[in-house]
Parts: structure tokens; C-alpha cells; sequence
């Protein structure tokens, strides 16, 4: 009898498997980052080179090979005649004390060098995905299956502007907005009117690209047998496009703007070089040429997390727009 | 040593000329009333990763908020900054200097004889090893008589002395405030300089405020008294594009380094100044100890073999010098003109030379070929950070006319991260590889071309050339009495240089500022082009 009541009072409540699940998740992602950051800092270690060689020439702008002699007082100094393997636990072991190390070259700590940086990196990317995102569905349904001219129009238009180098966009905007018609400023920093232009510089190649997968998408649905049947029903062309092919066509769009958050704030350095605005992504180069393991790790990190958090979005968003997954 | 950074494609190029068309705003005539106060903005190229070191992208910053000891002045002569006199012993061994008195670091800490004494311990421990390497071995030790009067003594007569510590790397630091963390110190520096560090806002800017104080000006200010202006934002515009824009649209009064496709366009708009670094041009290192270059006929047969003039003149356009002496740039104290002249463009010389060292056939591919083996040239240079785009632009050009003569040159680019750590820095790593070096005084041929040897090794000497003659000879000129004598030493030993050809020249570093026709007295120190803003004002 009790036999067959105990699996019962031993079955898990439902919120029990949700948090055990969310738990599971946020354990997945720690993994993930410490990883990451562990990847990084090893990789960074084995790339031919000597730290120490990288310090000492950074600080006078030379090139040149040193003596162990010269080599070991910054050997010593940064702890790095300490076993590797030590030097590996004692940064892990920080990473969850919330301490990401301290700068080689700026002796600051790494979480207020991304501190300080990462707020202006946030904006733009985030800014420039949603622009993204308008430029690329309004295209789309102005443009496809439409006159061959039209639609030959925006797939050209998605075309060129997809493979556009971002520093030639950057460097075009400035010149027409900023010196000609004087509407934005050429030294951007962090206002709102500043950050305009950089967030097409960056947005205008990922809007082509974002474009492309969702026009091949909607043209597929919109020969699809469903989109007839709503025709035959009497829906408008515009309905049509906006209720039933649109939802089906953003969702390779979506997936890609998982990578595309992660990318662009990484990659967003060239935005950031030609309109003198901060962010991490300039702090990242100069960070990679000078070898400055603690801050390139500490840049990766928060990196991996913000690909972490992309793609928890991108599950939610998911389910937004296909209702069959919310069922499951 | 300076090196400069630039992210900025070449694809920018025709852009920038586009903006020849526009622009000029901010550029308001001169000759109006002069105003007190007021805020500069200077478009400056790279962030450093410190404000204080011993690499000239600090040097620049520094220099504003530490005074040295000396300064130079325009024609090269030395004049009194924090020391009013100073007397150099028969022997050349002992140098007193009298400090001016009363004068204090920002945080209020005496700026006295110890204080100096101080700055000379620090910067010997490794506080800036440019500081280290400009007066190593010579300096022996420096002590405070008085409050006033700070003896320095060397080992060996060292003339150029003087000249090396007017360099903003010899900047005096608050003994204080260098107690404090290396963040501090990094980030703040602590000077009796016109201007202090207010805040630095990372990826930014550095917003400098005057220090109302001021009482150490050098003698070759242009007024006395604090800075005129109340403010300096010093702005990092690594984009020469934007950089230039931003003058244009009147963001920036003042910027750093014009590219060389808008000079002229400039020089109609703005005040321009061009500042011809001394030291070490940029030439070329050939590796004598390993590979083809070990014979000194295929050195020379390179430096035959292309236009390297016109190369320079056409990448840069006409705006750069072409510099044919290797070892010293044109304007630096001490310079040997006549030696710049040799290795003219001559590729018959250069085909005779080659045949002589045996490289008599070629490969199908038309390259010399001696034993089996092709005349082939690893040629690395550090793309970015020392080369710009139009340095490139010099070696494709070369790269095109050596293959006439028959080498195989192949170039490579070296990333800033793999210049830094070293990768192309060994005699196994490169054949042939450009560099530079600033210095306000041939000394520098101590520094680059000291024998590198197991005792003394020399980590600066790119071309692991050593000649006994030739060091014997520079540490004659570093030991004169007489600037006349040390100079015609340093001539002979530029002559030694050029006649071995460890190296082959290409063009000095230049660099230039460009400001607003309404900012006035903002100028370029001697020692090693930085922009001085103590005097700079405004007129309305």
C-alpha cells in the first residue's frame, strides 16, 4: 500500500523542478564563464612572448629581448616566477570573490577598469541591435515580394550594406553628419546626440545582415499554403505580412542576434575609435597588445556573460513568437 | 622612444581629403583681445596606460604637470628650470645645481635638493627605465647638500648629461606622493607643474587644472606666472580622421599629428607646427649576425639598391624629410650631414656588389641565388604601433625595386601584442627590421649601438653590430670636454655606422600640431615635441 503512495509524496512540486532547473541553468553559466575566462588566461599564456618582456617594453616603447637579470624584478613583482598552476588557482579563486585581478599596465583593479567602461559599451550595443532590428524588419516588409524593382531594391540595399567595412560606414557618417551638416558632433563620448552616429555605424552592416536571413525567411512563408488560406479569408496584404508571415520569419533573425550582442560588443572598438567615445571594446585592443592578461580575461568574462544572458533572451523570445513552444 | 598607435585604415585616406572641401570654422582669425581663463581642448592620438614612464605618449602628458631640472632650448643650448645654475667640476665627474627656492609640489611637499635626490633614486630602481638607460653607466649618485644645492657625480665624464635630463622622463615627482600606491602614481602623478591632474576619465580624456600656485616655470617660458587658461582637456582621438574633423567642426582648439594628406590644407587654416624628433630616425636594422646581412657588401648592396628618397617623398607626400643617416636624425646636436649623402640610389652599384659577394645566379623567379640558396630578406616591421599606413607604404615601394637587384623581400607585419612580447625582437627572429629612437643628443648612439656583450648585454642594439671601434669612439664624444670635441667624435662615429651599414636610413619621425587661429603661445618643447600649454591663451 504504501508502496504505491510513496512515489507520490516523493514526486517534486512543480516549482521545485523550475527552480532546480533555473538552478542548473545558473550553474551551467558559471561554469560557462570560468571557462571562458580560464581558456583565456591559459591561451594567453601560451602565445609566444614573455609577459614580463611585454611590460618592461611597453613601458619605454621598445622591442627588445632582456636579461633574466632585467626580467626578474617584474617576474617577481607580478608574481610571475609563481607556478603557473598557482597563478591560474589564485585567479580562479578570485573570479568568485568578485575579484577579476589587478591591470599590468594601468595598476587599477579589472572590475573598475570594465566598470568604467562598460556602461557607454552597453548602450551602444544594445542601441545598435534595436536599430538593427527596425531598420532590418522595415526593409523587409516594405520590400519583399513586392515589384521586382522594389524587391530587388532592398536585397541589393541589404546586400551592399552587409558588407560594408564598419570603419568606412563610420568614417562616411562623419564626414556627411558631422562636418558637413553639422547635425552631430564628431567627438561623440557618452550623449545621446554623440551616440547617434555610432550606433549606425554599427547597426547599418548588422541591419543588412539581419535582413538577408529574414528576407530568404519571408519570402519562404509567404508561398507557404497557410498565407493562402489567410489571403482566401480576405486579409489584407499588410495584415498578412504583419500577423502570420513576419512572426514566422523573424526567428532565424533572432537567433543570430544572440551572436550579434555578444559581437558587437566586442567588436564595437572601430565605432568607438572614430567618434572618440569610450567602451570596452577599445580597452580590449590595447589590453590584447599589451598583453595584459588580467584585463583581456576580465573583458572576455564579462563578454561570455553578456553571450549568456543573449541567449537566455533569445530562448524567452522564442517562445514570444511561436506559441507552440509555450505549451511545452 | 616614442611609438605612435594607429587603428585608422589607409581606406580613410581619400576621405580625409574629401574634407579639404569643408571645414574651418573654429578657425578664427588672430590678433583680438587676450582673454584670462578659459578651457583647452586638445585632440591628442593615444591613451598610455600610465601618465608618468618612460615612453614618449607619457612624456607628452607629463610634461605639463612636472617640471625638470633643465630645459632646452630652441637652438639647442640648455637653459635653468628647477635649477637657476649649475657648475660641472674640472674632472666633468661632479655637477652642482642651485634649486630655485620655495618651490612646492602640488601636495605641498618641499621641492628641495633631497627631493630631486629622491626622483634620481627612483627613476635608477626602475621608476623609468628610459630615465636608466639615458644616463647608465655614468651616473654614480646623486645627494643633497643643502635645501638648495644638489650634487650629482659620475663615473666617467658624461657631456651629454645635461641634454639627457631636460627630457620630460626626468620629470621631478613629489617623494610623498610616490609612498602612495602604484595606482595613485599612475594615475596622478604629483608635480610642482603648471598644471595638475584633475581627473581622468578613461577612454576619454585627461582634464588637466592649472595650479594656481605656480611659481617653477623653465626659462624658456613665454610669460611668468601660472597658466593662463583655467583647464586642459586632453582628449585620446586615435582616429587621424575624426581627429582632424574635430578641428574643423571646432571640437578640439588644438591636435596632435595632421595627416600628412592634409598638411597643406592645414597650413591655409590653422597655425601648423611640424617638430622633426631628434634621437635615432626611423631606418632600418640589418641583422649582422645571422643571414645574408652578416656580410657587410649585400648590407651595403641593399642600401644601393632602392630609391629610398623617393619612396619617403611620394608615401608621405613631401611632408616627411627622407633621412639617409641611420644613426642620427637631422635634428639632433651633433648631426653628421655629410654621411647622409651616401648609398644614393644605384642599382648598377648594388648588382656590382652582389655579384662580388657571389650572388651571381638567379632563380626562375628572377631572385640572386649563391649556393642553392635565394637572397632572401625576413623583413618585419612593427605595423601600427611605429609604422604608419604611409611607412608601409615606403616599404612596398622598396620591397618592389630590391626585387630589381634580386632580394626576395618579404614583409611582416608585426601585431603591437607580438612587438611587445619580444616574438620579432632576437637575432634569429628578423633579417631586416625599422625603428626608432628620440633623444635630444647623439648620446644615442651609446644606447643603440653600445656592444651587446655576455657582461654588458644591449637588448637596444637591433642589429647585434659590435664594433670596439665604434663604441670606443662614441664613448670618446659621451666623455668630452667640450661640445666641439664630442661632437667631431660622434661625426666619426655616425661615419662607422654608415660606412658597415648595420643600418640604412629612411625618414626622421615627425610629428605636428595643428590649433586654432585664435589660441596663441601653445608650443612644442625642444627635447622631444611635446605640447606646452603653461603659456597658451585665447583671444576673442
Amino acid at each position: 500500500m504504501t508502496t504505491a503512495v510513496l512515489p507520490r509524496a516523493l514526486s517534486v512540486p512543480s516549482w521545485v523542478r523550475t527552480a532546480r532547473g533555473a538552478l542548473l541553468k545558473i550553474a551551467t553559466a558559471a561554469i560557462v564563464l570560468v571557462a571562458a575566462a580560464s581558456i583565456t588566461f591559459f591561451a594567453q599564456l601560451l602565445v609566444p612572448g614573455d609577459r614580463a618582456t611585454a611590460i618592461l617594453n611597453q613601458q619605454t616603447g621598445r622591442a627588445q629581448q632582456y636579461t633574466t637579470a632585467e626580467l626578474a624584478p617584474v617576474n617577481a613583482q607580478f608574481g610571475f616566477d609563481r607556478p603557473l598552476i598557482s597563478q591560474y588557482l589564485d585567479y580562479v579563486t578570485g573570479l568568485f570573490r568578485g575579484d577579476l585581478g589587478t591591470s599590468y599596465t594601468q595598476h587599477r583593479p579589472v572590475t573598475e577598469i570594465i566598470g568604467d567602461q562598460i556602461g557607454p559599451s552597453l548602450v551602444l550595443t544594445a542601441a545598435a541591435l534595436v536599430t538593427a532590428w527596425v531598420l532590418a524588419v522595415g526593409i523587409t516588409l516594405l520590400t519583399v515580394k513586392r515589384r521586382r524593382a522594389v524587391s530587388a531594391l532592398g536585397s541589393t540595399w541589404e546586400a551592399l550594406t552587409a558588407s560594408l567595412p564598419p570603419y568606412w560606414i563610420g568614417v562616411v557618417l562623419l564626414v556627411v553628419f558631422a562636418v558637413q551638416l553639422r547635425i552631430f558632433p564628431v567627438i561623440g563620448e557618452t550623449s545621446a546626440r554623440g551616440t547617434v552616429l555610432p550606433v549606425l555605424t554599427l547597426a547599418i552592416p548588422l541591419a543588412g545582415f539581419l535582413g538577408q536571413v529574414t528576407r530568404d525567411e519571408f519570402e519562404k512563408v509567404l508561398d507557404q499554403p497557410f498565407i493562402t488560406t489567410a489571403r482566401t479569408r480576405g486579409m489584407s496584404d499588410t495584415a498578412v505580412r504583419l500577423r502570420h508571415a513576419l512572426r514566422h520569419s523573424v526567428v532565424p533573425a533572432i537567433t543570430l542576434s544572440g551572436w550579434a550582442l555578444g559581437a558587437l560588443l566586442s567588436g564595437a572598438v572601430i565605432a568607438e575609435n572614430v567618434f572618440g567615445r569610450p567602451g570596452i571594446g577599445q580597452v580590449l585592443v590595447t589590453a590584447v597588445n599589451t598583453r595584459d592578461v588580467p584585463t583581456v580575461s576580465g573583458i572576455v568574462l564579462v563578454v561570455a556573460g553578456v553571450y549568456v544572458i543573449a541567449n537566455l533572451v533569445v530562448d524567452l523570445a522564442y517562445t514570444v513568437v511561436d506559441p507552440r513552444l509555450r505549451a511545452s | 622612444m616614442r611609438i605612435r598607435h594607429v587603428v585608422a585604415a589607409a581606406s580613410g585616406a581619400l576621405l580625409v581629403a574629401s574634407l579639404a572641401a569643408c571645414g574651418g570654422g573654429a578657425a578664427a582669425s588672430g590678433g583680438g583681445e587676450k582673454v584670462q581663463g578659459g578651457t583647452i581642448v586638445y585632440g591628442h592620438e593615444q591613451e598610455p596606460p600610465c601618465i608618468f614612464g618612460g615612453w614618449v605618449q607619457q612624456a607628452y602628458i607629463s610634461r605639463n604637470i612636472l617640471d625638470s631640472v633643465v630645459t632646452m632650448a630652441d637652438d639647442g643650448s640648455i637653459k635653468p628650470w628647477l635649477a637657476t645654475a649649475w657648475k660641472i667640476s674640472d674632472d666633468g665627474l661632479t655637477y652642482t645645481f642651485t634649486l630655485k627656492p620655495g618651490v612646492k609640489f602640488t601636495d605641498g611637499t618641499a621641492l628641495d635638493a633631497q627631493a630631486v635626490a629622491d626622483n634620481f633614486a627612483y627613476w635608477e630602481k626602475g621608476g623609468n627605465s628610459t630615465a636608466k638607460v639615458s644616463i647608465d653607466p655614468y651616473f654614480k649618485a646623486a645627494r643633497a647638500i643643502d635645501a638648495t644645492h644638489l650634487e650629482v657625480t659620475l663615473n666617467k665624464p658624461y657631456l651629454p648629461l645635461l641634454q639627457m635630463i631636460s627630457q620630460a622622463y626626468f620629470g621631478i615627482q613629489s617623494p610623498t606622493a610616490l609612498k602612495r600606491s602604484d595606482q595613485l602614481n599612475c594615475e596622478d602623478p604629483i608635480g610642482s607643474g603648471a598644471f595638475k591632474v584633475q581627473e581622468w576619465k578613461h577612454g576619454q580624456e585627461v582634464v588637466l587644472t592649472k595650479n594656481p600656485d605656480y611659481t617653477s616655470w623653465p626659462a624658456t617660458a613665454k610669460h611668468e606666472g601660472p597658466a593662463i587658461v583655467d583647464t586642459v582637456r586632453w582628449k585620446f582621438l586615435n582616429d587621424a580622421v575624426s581627429r582632424y574633423s574635430s578641428l574643423a567642426t571646432g571640437e578640439t582648439n588644438v591636435i596632435y599629428d595632421v595627416p600628412t594628406v592634409n598638411w597643406k590644407d592645414a597650413k591655409t587654416k590653422y597655425d601648423v607646427q611640424q617638430y622633426i624628433t631628434p634621437g635615432k630616425p626611423v631606418s632600418i636594422y640589418l641583422n649582422t649576425v645571422n643571414g645574408i646581412f652578416t656580410d657587410k657588401s649585400v648590407r651595403q648592396a641593399f642600401a644601393y639598391g632602392a630609391d629610398r628618397k623617393a619612396a619617403v617623398e611620394a608615401a608621405f607626400h613631401g611632408v616627411i624629410p627622407y633621412e639617409g643617416n641611420p644613426s642620427v636624425s637631422q635634428s639632433t646636436p651633433g648631426y653628421n650631414a655629410s654621411v647622409a649623402g651616401a648609398y644614393a640610389f644605384d642599382q648598377p652599384k648594388a648588382n656590382e656588389l652582389l655579384d662580388q659577394a657571389g650572388w651571381t645566379t638567379r632563380d626562375a623567379a628572377g631572385y640572386r641565388t649563391k649556393d642553392g640558396k635565394q637572397l632572401a630578406v625576413k623583413f618585419t616591421y612593427p605595423a601600427g604601433s611605429v609604422f604608419t599606413t604611409e611607412g608601409a607604404t615606403v616599404l612596398q615601394i622598396l620591397q618592389q625595386q630590391w626585387k630589381q637587384v634580386g632580394f626576395n623581400v618579404t614583409l611582416i607585419p608585426e601585431t603591437q601584442a607580438e612587438t611587445f612580447a619580444g616574438k620579432y625582437s632576437g637575432p634569429k627572429a628578423y633579417d631586416a627590421q625599422p625603428w626608432y629612437w628620440t633623444s635630444p643628443s647623439s648620446a644615442i648612439l651609446w644606447i643603440v649601438w653600445r656592444p651587446d656583450t655576455k657582461e654588458s648585454p644591449n637588448g637596444s642594439n637591433s642589429a647585434f653590430y659590435n664594433n670596439d671601434q665604434l663604441s670606443t669612439v662614441i664613448q670618446a664624444g659621451n666623455s668630452a670636454a667640450t661640445t666641439e670635441e664630442a661632437n667631431a667624435k660622434y661625426a666619426e662615429a655616425q661615419q662607422i655606422i654608415q660606412d658597415n651599414a648595420p643600418a640604412v636610413g629612411l625618414y626622421t619621425q615627425t610629428t605636428s600640431i595643428a590649433s586654432a587661429r585664435n589660441l596663441h603661445d601653445v608650443w612644442l618643447e625642444k627635447s622631444q615635441g611635446e605640447p606646452v600649454f603653461a603659456d597658451a591663451y585665447f583671444t576673442k
